[in-house]
């Protein structure tokens, strides 16, 4: 496992940003893709998707972040998906018993797909 | 005794350590230096350091009188205890003085029959330091006359002007001293305090083992002067050298690439190191390879000194066979870390009562068994366990622990220090992909274990609280298992910490935090957190199925 430092950069596609966190998901980095996030959310998109493809590495924290992220979404009646997970990310989020707080999908289109289906 | 160490020659890689406690009395006077406690595991050579230390300052004629006396062999009846220890420091002074190595150990030699010697060295002042202990003696008061052997050597220093370096073998056993029977009178290892602040008699203390040395000198009436010296393993080159030293005594041969493995497996450890070669002579060896060598270490193991050296240290704690029994399977579960860990839960797996369990975990831990990270005690263990509990014959044991001898062998240890700062766990989790790759694991398995090691480091980050921001960590690999400790210094870990509350808990709290654990625990076969010294040391353990490393 090859670990880049933690970037994140974003897109809109129609009515969904779609972020991507790239590097090490930590204490550090966390921050600044919840902040990524709450910028989407505070201009008004409801759906969010976080494309893992670039994530090397999600410690505990950074879990803790993406909890915050969700529950910060919900509140304002907003979606939050994960996507291109890689099997370790999949796998923590198993073994914390997360799974089911989260949506999970294995690509983008699919995820775009049915959050279309989902409307709003 | 104190003058039969090994050869000056043969005695490598401790020069620094011995030429500070030489030095002692030297510094000491100066406030240079305090009372030494000398700590280091079982047979890593405390006691031969010492020995080292009596013969140098017995003939370089600093005018600093060496004294030695080893709790082990001593009589723990106070009274008694009081006799020999003043007996053998003026022995050891006349011999000094007279420059006579053979009074040094002269049994025969009494209080009374020392006399006419002392005088006849121009010691007679120290008849009336004698006849002060005698009256004690006979006026039957017992603290008075434990007072006054202890206070020998100061008393002696003062007197004749020449310093004492005090050296105290296997001082954990001054626990043990009594007036009837044991336990009746704890606290009389307090009484050196007095000889231990006096800077004319400088004390180098050591004992086994090193927790219960330390906590002896966690009173704080003899913590204050003391400063620890740790004594380490030899490392593989000295360690060969000093093999191939006692082989060659012997006319045995053998190349050091042969005795690699050996030397591995028991950690640079002299004593074992000692046995293995007496092992070799017994065994009428000549040119040894590693197939010999491994057998030397069966026997070792199963019947040589090393099998009676452990015996002896479990015996002096474990008095009947039952007792031994439930030792044996607490040992071995702790080896093979399978199953719970709770008292109440291993009570059962394990079928033994509660209060024998209790009384078991006592020892151990009070004893540092424990936790133990030496494999030939563990092979010692697992022997013995074949032995009285599974009831295996000799042939088989032997089999088996050669078996293990040479997957230990296979055993790659590599050791890091990484320092408490941002992203710093990443390193250390380089560190376990390229030791995973080395042993060939699954790459998702490395994943695995690499964010249990992240989680492990980033907790000591967050919790230790110690200015010397460093982790220490080891690895060690075998085909079979691979084990990692992480220890860092500051806080004692809490519990709390360790505590798996409810998902819905978590998600309930403001930070959300506490996945940590968690997270390990699942990933990791077995989990240990335990105290060591100043530092909380975290074990992480991985066994190995073999649809797990790729073939």
């Amino acid at each position: 496992m090859t670990i880049s430092p933690f970037q994140v950069t974003s897109r809109l596609v129609r009515d969904v940003a779609i972020v991507y966190p790239r590097g090490y998901l930590n204490n550090l980095s966390g921050e600044g893709l919840v902040n990524e996030c709450g910028k989407h959310a505070r201009a008004g998109m409801k759906k969010i998707v976080v494309n893992f493809r670039e994530t090397d590495l999600i410690n505990s924290i950074g879990i803790s972040f993406l909890l915050n992220v969700m529950e910060d979404l919900q509140t304002c009646g907003g979606t939050l998906c994960f996507t291109e997970m890689k099997k370790v990310h999949l796998d923590t989020f198993e073994m914390l018993g997360l799974t089911k707080y989260f949506l999970f999908f294995p690509d983008e289109e699919a995820t775009l797909q049915a959050l279309r289906t989902q409307g709003g | 005794m104190p003058l039969t160490g090994v050869p000056a020659k043969d005695y490598l890689n401790r020069e620094d350590d011995l030429s500070y406690l030489r030095r002692l009395a030297d510094m000491r006077q100066d406030s240079l230096a305090a009372n030494v406690l000398l700590l280091g595991t079982r047979g890593v050579g405390k006691t031969e350091l010492l020995k080292q230390v009596f013969r140098e300052v017995f003939w370089e004629g600093r005018e600093v009188v060496p004294f030695y006396y080893s709790f082990k062999t001593a009589a723990l009846k106070s009274s008694t205890f009081a006799r020999d220890y003043f007996t053998r420091f003026f022995k050891q002074y006349a011999a000094y003085v007279k420059k006579e190595p053979l009074l040094v150990d002269d049994a025969g030699m009494s209080l009374n029959r020392l006399m006419p010697v002392l005088s006849s060295a121009g010691l007679d002042w120290m008849l009336d330091i004698a006849d002060a202990f005698q009256e004690h003696a006979v006026s039957g008061d017992l603290y008075g006359q434990i007072l006054a052997a202890i206070s020998a050597p100061a008393a002696t220093a003062k007197r004749g002007g020449r310093r004492i370096l005090v050296m105290l073998d296997d001082f954990t056993a001054s626990e043990d001293l009594h007036e009837a029977r044991r336990g009746d009178a704890p606290g009389l290892a307090s009484l050196f305090e007095e000889s231990m602040k006096n800077s004319l008699c400088p004390h180098i203390i050591t004992g086994s083992p090193a927790t219960r040395l330390e906590g002896i000198f966690s009173d704080p009436s003899l913590r204050k002067d003391t400063e620890r010296m740790q004594l380490l393993p030899l490392p593989e080159d000295t360690s060969f050298s000093f093999f191939d030293s006692l082989l060659r005594k012997t006319h045995i041969t053998c190349e050091m690439r042969e005795a690699l493995g050996l030397i591995r497996t028991v950690r640079g450890n002299p004593l074992y190191l000692k046995n293995m070669a007496k092992a070799a002579w017994k065994m009428k060896k000549k040119e040894l390879r590693e197939k010999d060598l491994a057998e030397c270490y069966c026997l070792e193991v199963l019947e040589g000194e090393t099998a009676f050296y452990w015996s002896s240290v479990l015996s002096e704690q474990i008095r009947t066979k039952g007792l031994l029994r439930t030792m044996l399977k607490l040992l071995m579960r702790r080896q093979t870390k399978e199953g719970p860990n709770d008292e109440a839960r291993l009570s059962q797996v394990l079928g033994i009562r509660d209060a024998e369990l209790g009384q078991a975990m006592e020892i151990l831990d009070g004893n540092g068994l424990g936790g133990h990270a030496d494999p030939v005690f563990e092979d010692f263990v697992r022997a013995l366990y074949m032995r009285e509990i599974e009831g295996r014959s000799a042939g088989e044991i032997r089999e088996r622990i050669g078996e293990r001898f040479g997957a230990q062998r296979d055993s790659s240890r590599f050791e890091m220090v990484i320092p408490m700062t941002d992203q710093a766990e990443l390193v250390a989790a380089r560190a376990v992909e390229q030791i995973g790759k080395n042993i060939n694991l699954e790459p998702d398995l490395l994943n695995y274990i690499q964010l249990a090691l992240v989680e492990t480091c980033i907790n000591a980050i967050e919790h230790s609280g110690s200015y010397e921001k460093k982790i220490y960590l080891t690895f060690l690999s075998t085909p079979e298992r691979l084990e990692i400790t992480i220890e860092s210094p500051g806080r004692p870990f809490s519990l709390d910490a360790l505590r798996e509350s409810p998902v819905e808990e978590k998600l309930a709290s403001g930070r959300k935090r506490g996945w940590g654990f968690t997270l390990i625990r699942k990933i990791m076969d077995d989990v240990r957190v335990e105290r060591v010294h100043d530092r909380t040391r975290v074990t992480l353990i991985k066994n190995i199925r073999k649809k797990e490393a790729r073939t």
